[in-house]
C-alpha cells in the first residue's frame, strides 16, 4: 500500500488514489490527486467543467496514462496498464455519451458483457451458462428493460440506453464502477430510475460516480470528493461539503447547494 | 404451422446446400465447371462477411489471401504435371524454369534459378496443401496484429490492406523466374489424393467444391454464433466498450481475420483445381473489389447472403457475356448493382429475404394458436 496514505484500512480500500498527476504539455489536468475509496462506498465527484472529473476516470481506467502517481483496485497495482487488463483486474466503466453495441440486441449486450473468461478461444462455445442466464433476467429486471429485450440497442431511447450501459456494468460485475454523468440529458422521472438502479448495484459494486445534479447526488450520496481546477478542494459526508466555505466560493455559490 | 426465425433460417442453408449438391443433375460437364468455380467465388463472398459484415473490418485485399492460397497449390500441381517431369532430369523441373534459368545452371531445383529452391519442398502435394492454409493465416496474422494493435481502423484498414494486395502482386510478376512472373503457374497436373484424381471436368471435383462450400457456410455460421462471435460482433459496434468491458480486442479481430483468410486461402485452392491455372490477376485490385461488390449485393452481414451473392451475379454475367454487345455494358450493370444496393439495399439480398422472413415469423404468429402449441421461441436473425 501506499506509505502516503497512512490511516486507511488496507483491507477495506477498493481504490486508492496515491498522488495521480497527468500533465498534458504543461497543464497539469489532473494535479496530486490522492483518496481512498472504501469497499462497497458510494462516491460522488463533484466540480465545475474542466476540474478534472472525467480526466481522473480517464487515468483510473487506463484510457490516459498517468505522468506520476499511482492506481490501486485492492492491493493490486493498476496503474498504466492496458484498459483491458484494469477491466479484467475489477474495474468497469460508464462513459459519459452512452455506449452500447447498437446492432445487438438489448439481451445480447447484457449477454456479452457477462462473459467472465476474455480469451477469444476460450469462447468459442455456444450458448451461455444457466447461472449467466438468470444474472441477465435479473438485471433486466433491475434497469426495466425486459420488454425490449430483442430489441436493438440502437433503436433504444437516450435513458434506456443509460440502463442498459448500467446493466451491463452489472452483467461484467466488477468490483469498482466508475460513473460519468449517468443522468446527463434525462428527465427528471429517468433521473430519479436512475438513481433507484444504482441504489440497487449499491453494496454489490464498489461506485464513483460524477454527477452534476444536486438533487440525484442528495438521493445517492454517501460521501462527496469536490474538485477544483484539478485537485481535490474538499472531501466529506454531503452536510459537511454543503457547509465548506471554500466549496461555496469555488463551486456552489453562495446559495449552498440546491 | 408456427415458423421461427431460427427455423426459416435453417431451412435456407438446406436449401441452398441440397441444391449445390443436387445440380450435377442437371448440368453438364462443361457447366459444371463453371459452376464450381463460382461456389468458390460463392466461399470468398463468405469470407468477406465474415471480415466485413461481422468485424466491420472492410479488406480491399482479399485477393491477397486467395492468391497465396492458389499459388501454394499451383506449385504443387505444377511439379505434379507430365511437362515438369519431362524436362531431362530425375527430379521435376517447371518448364518456365528452364526458359529463364541463366546459362549453364544445374536442372535441379535447388539452383536453376534464383530462389528455386523454395520449391523443392512443394514436390509434396501434402505441403502445397498445407501452405494453401498456412500461408494467407500467418500473413493474415502478421498484418492483423500489427493493424489492429495499433487500433487502426475503419478506412485505414481499407488503405492498408489494397495497398499490400499490389505489393504482393508486384513481388510475383517481378519474380519471373520463381513464379513465371505475368503468365502465372499454367500447364497443372491433376491433384490427386489418396488415389482419387480430381479431374476439373469430373463429378468428385465438383462434389468436392460444393462439399467444401457447404462446410465452409455452416462452419462460418457456427462460428459468428459462438461468444466469440457475439464479442467480435459487440467489437464491430463499439471497441471502446468492448475493451472496458476486459476483451483483448486485437486478439479477436486478429483471429477472425485470420480464419477469413483461411478461408480465401482454401477458396485459391479449390480455383486453381477447377481452372488449372494460378495467375497474378487474382490479386488484381478489380478482383478484390468485385468480392466486395458481391458481398455488398448479397447482405454483407448474411454469411449465406454474400455467397448467393457472389453466385448470382457471377452467373448473370456468364449468361451476358454470350452477347458482346451486353459484355461491355456488364461493368455498367455491376457498378450500378453496387450503387443501388448501398443507396437501397444496404443490407443486401440477405436483408430483403430476411425482412421477408420476420413477415413470415409475425403472421404465422398472428394466426390462432391451436391447443396446448407452445409460443415459438423467440430468436434472432
Amino acid at each position: 500500500m501506499p506509505s502516503t496514505l497512512i490511516g486507511a484500512d488496507p483491507a477495506s480500500a477498493a481504490l486508492t488514489l496515491d498522488g495521480l498527476t497527468v500533465d498534458f504539455a504543461g497543464f497539469r489536468a489532473v494535479d496530486t490527486v490522492s483518496t481512498v475509496i472504501e469497499s462497497g462506498e458510494l462516491r460522488v465527484l463533484l466540480g465545475a467543467n474542466g476540474a478534472g472529473k472525467t480526466t481522473l476516470m480517464d487515468l483510473v481506467s487506463g484510457k490516459t496514462r498517468p505522468t506520476t502517481g499511482r492506481v490501486f483496485l485492492g492491493d493490486i497495482e493498476i496503474t498504466g496498464l492496458e484498459e483491458h487488463r484494469i477491466a479484467q483486474a475489477g474495474l468497469g466503466r460508464k462513459f459519459q455519451i452512452p455506449s452500447v453495441f447498437r446492432d445487438l440486441s438489448v439481451r445480447r449486450n447484457l449477454e456479452v458483457a457477462s462473459c467472465r473468461n476474455p480469451g477469444v478461444f476460450a469462447n468459442l462455445r455456444l450458448g451461455f451458462s444457466l447461472a449467466q442466464t438468470r444474472r441477465v433476467e435479473e438485471i433486466l429486471a433491475v434497469v426495466g428493460l425486459e420488454s425490449k429485450q430483442e430489441v436493438e440497442a440502437g433503436s433504444l431511447s437516450h435513458g434506456e440506453t443509460q440502463w442498459l450501459e448500467l446493466g451491463m456494468l452489472m452483467a461484467q460485475d466488477p468490483k469498482v464502477i466508475l460513473l460519468d454523468e449517468p443522468t446527463a440529458g434525462m428527465t427528471e422521472a429517468e433521473t430519479m430510475k436512475t438513481a433507484a438502479i444504482i441504489k440497487a448495484m449499491r453494496g454489490r459494486h464498489t461506485i464513483v460516480v460524477v454527477e452534476h445534479d444536486m438533487a440525484f447526488v442528495r438521493e445517492i450520496a454517501s460521501r462527496i470528493t469536490v474538485m477544483h481546477l484539478g485537485r481535490i478542494l474538499a472531501e466529506g459526508p454531503i452536510a459537511e461539503i454543503e457547509t465548506n466555505p471554500d466549496v461555496r466560493a469555488a463551486y456552489l455559490g453562495s446559495k449552498g447547494i440546491q | 404451422m408456427k415458423l421461427s426465425k431460427r427455423g426459416l433460417n435453417t431451412a435456407a442453408y438446406v436449401v441452398f446446400i441440397a441444391l449445390i449438391l443436387a445440380a450435377p443433375l442437371v448440368f453438364d460437364v462443361f457447366w459444371l465447371n463453371r459452376l464450381s468455380k463460382y461456389l468458390v467465388f460463392g466461399m470468398l463472398g463468405a469470407a468477406i462477411a465474415l471480415s466485413w459484415g461481422y468485424a466491420g473490418v472492410l479488406n480491399l485485399g482479399q485477393g491477397l489471401f486467395f492468391g497465396l492460397g492458389a499459388y501454394a497449390i499451383a506449385m504443387s500441381l505444377k511439379l505434379a504435371s507430365a511437362t515438369s517431369l519431362a524436362q531431362g532430369s530425375d527430379t521435376p523441373i517447371p518448364d518456365f524454369m528452364l526458359w529463364n534459368a541463366e546459362p549453364g545452371a544445374p536442372t535441379e531445383l535447388c539452383c536453376i534459378t534464383q530462389g528455386s529452391f523454395l520449391w523443392i519442398p512443394f514436390q509434396h502435394t501434402w505441403f502445397g496443401i498445407l501452405m494453401g492454409i498456412v500461408l494467407p493465416v500467418v500473413v493474415a496474422l502478421a498484418l492483423g496484429l500489427i493493424m489492429f494493435r495499433k487500433r487502426i481502423s475503419g478506412v485505414f484498414i481499407s488503405i492498408i490492406t489494397l495497398a499490400v494486395v499490389l505489393l504482393v502482386r508486384l513481388l510475383i510478376v517481378q519474380a519471373q523466374p520463381l513464379t513465371n512472373g505475368f503468365n502465372g503457374l499454367t500447364d497443372l497436373g491433376y491433384l490427386t489424393v489418396l488415389g482419387l484424381e480430381f479431374d476439373p471436368y469430373m463429378p468428385q471435383t465438383y462434389y468436392l467444391i460444393a462439399i467444401s462450400l457447404a462446410l465452409v457456410l455452416i462452419g462460418t455460421r457456427m462460428l459468428v454464433e459462438t461468444r466469440s462471435g457475439l464479442i467480435l460482433q459487440a467489437i464491430r459496434d463499439d471497441d471502446r466498450r468492448a475493451r472496458f468491458l476486459g476483451f483483448d480486442v486485437p486478439r479477436y479481430q486478429a483471429f477472425f481475420f485470420c480464419v477469413s483468410a483461411a478461408i480465401s486461402g482454401y477458396a485459391g485452392m479449390l480455383y486453381v483445381m477447377a481452372s488449372e491455372f494460378a495467375s497474378p490477376t487474382f490479386m488484381d485490385l478489380s478482383f478484390s473489389i468485385t468480392m466486395v461488390v458481391w458481398a455488398a449485393v448479397g447482405g454483407r452481414n448474411s454469411v449465406l447472403g454474400a455467397c448467393i451473392g457472389a453466385l448470382l451475379i457471377n452467373m448473370i454475367e456468364a449468361t451476358v457475356s454470350e452477347t458482346p454487345a451486353l459484355m461491355e455494358a456488364w461493368r455498367v450493370v455491376i457498378g450500378l448493382a453496387f450503387v443501388f444496393a448501398v443507396l437501397f439495399l444496404p443490407r443486401g439480398l440477405a436483408g430483403l429475404a430476411m425482412s421477408l422472413r420476420d413477415w413470415l415469423v409475425a403472421r404465422s404468429a398472428a394466426e390462432p394458436r391451436s391447443l396446448a402449441e407452445p409460443a415459438p421461441a423467440e430468436e434472432r436473425s
